[in-house]
């Protein structure tokens, strides 16, 4: 992907998610003992709700990667045969809160897992092989037992249902949301100007005010639109930078933060910032923009002239 | 021999007491703000007053090497201010020391 072609608002945080979970340290420390492995993918999967992850074929992808480890976990199972199921369920759960839409490529994945488990498990343990075994045919043996459910059936069961009454969700929305990136040029040696401010806001469907409010806010400078529609601002700041700001702002003042669906409205109500989800109908307030302490840089003396 | 019951026990002395000592929710607010040339500026906003800002300021100087200050202003309290992007450093310190859970940090800037 080309970063300077576009703008992806979640490949930064991809990057920084790769460094974290560092596969071969992890492969490498799972020769040694098997708990050392659980704990590299559990941050990992920790992580993960707070991404705003608009990516979502890339993200599956990574999701894939990251199970690797557990196959190899399984067949360290062999050995020990203890440990794990209890494990097992752990990164599953963050998932699940984690995000609807990526459960067309979870659910494959887990799939897979299971039959391996039922594989290798089975002339382990029985009892437990029984109980794999079990989640595998679908709810057919629901009807007439009155045994407890395992939170892996009722897992499976909820997925079931959730792709049977919304089929969209199986063929896939597969729309990215992407935007050009901000141009951002320097203006002699102090102003930076953001070239393409205004259609940003439009892409992003927001008022130029708010997104001016929390850039300035942020950025602990003053500025202003000029005629050609730019933004000039007070201070030297690379592109870089205020990409990392508009994604800070984009997570907070765009994304829904229930189903992270770009497609929102701010509304301003009783003093307060409501986003509307125009996907999934959810609405939450966000936090208002408050520049917050600003220390005197100025001369001291000129700004003391002026007051007096 | 007292009576427990009768014991007096404000259930809202928390609730005050947060309200009072942080004017945003409990947040610790890190900043960074750009003076002239490369040189910029650290502030840090919202750490709770039971604490002894100018120890606080006096360890960071010698841990982070830079010149700091504790400013007060009217509205938002007492503010830390260090030299240089100190951004990482303080919000490493913080947590380590123990002062500021890592949930309560927000930092801003690009």
């Amino acid at each position: 992907m080309d970063e300077d072609m576009i703008f992806d608002p979640s490949l930064k945080k991809k990057k920084k998610k790769k460094t974290g979970f560092d596969m071969d340290a992890a492969l490498a420390g799972e020769q040694g003992e098997s708990t050392s492995v659980e704990a590299p993918a559990e941050t990992g999967d920790v992580d993960l709700p707070e991404d705003d992850n608009l990516d979502l074929d890339n993200f599956g992808k990574k999701k894939k990667k990251k199970k690797k480890p557990f196959f190899n976990l399984e067949e360290l199972e062999n050995a020990l045969p203890e440990t794990p199921p209890a494990e097992e369920p752990e990164p599953q759960e963050d998932e699940v809160i984690d995000d609807l839409d990526l459960d067309i490529d979870f659910s494959k994945t887990k799939k897979k897992k299971k039959k391996k488990n039922v594989d290798e498990i089975v002339p382990d343990d029985d009892g437990r092989g029984e109980d794999q075994e079990n989640v595998e045919d679908v709810h057919g043996d629901w009807i007439g037992s009155d045994r407890d459910y395992t939170y892996d059936e009722l897992l499976e069961r909820v997925f079931d249902i959730m792709r049977e009454k919304n089929p969209s969700m199986v063929s896939g929305k597969k729309q990215k949301f992407v935007m050009r990136p901000p141009q951002v040029v320097r203006i002699g040696t102090k102003k930076t100007s953001f070239a393409n401010f205004t259609e940003i806001c439009k892409t992003l469907h927001r008022q130029p005010k708010h997104l001016l409010d929390f850039l300035l806010a942020e950025l602990g400078t003053s500025g202003s639109v000029d005629g050609n529609s730019q933004l000039i601002i007070k201070g030297r700041f690379q592109q870089k930078q205020i990409e990392n700001v508009l994604r800070r702002y984009i997570k907070e003042y765009v994304t829904c933060h229930t189903c992270r669906s770009p497609d929102t409205i701010l509304q301003k109500d009783t003093r307060l910032f409501f986003l509307q989800c125009e996907t999934c109908g959810s609405r939450c307030s966000v936090a208002s923009i408050k520049s917050g302490f600003q220390a005197v840089t100025g001369k001291r003396a000129a700004i003391r002239a002026k007051t007096a | 021999m007292s009576i427990q019951n009768l014991n007096t026990f404000d259930p809202f002395a928390d609730a005050i007491k947060s309200s009072e000592d942080d004017v945003q929710d409990g947040l610790v607010h890190v900043r960074i703000q750009q003076r002239n040339g490369r040189k910029t500026l650290t502030t840090v906003q919202g750490l709770s007053s039971e604490y002894d800002l100018k120890k606080i300021v006096r360890a960071c100087k010698k841990e982070f090497a830079c010149n700091g200050t504790v400013v007060e202003h009217p509205e938002y309290g007492e503010v830390l201010q260090l030299q240089g992007d100190q951004r990482e450093n303080i919000c490493q310190w913080l947590t380590k020391s123990g002062l500021v859970k890592p949930e309560q940090l927000k930092v801003h800037g690009f």
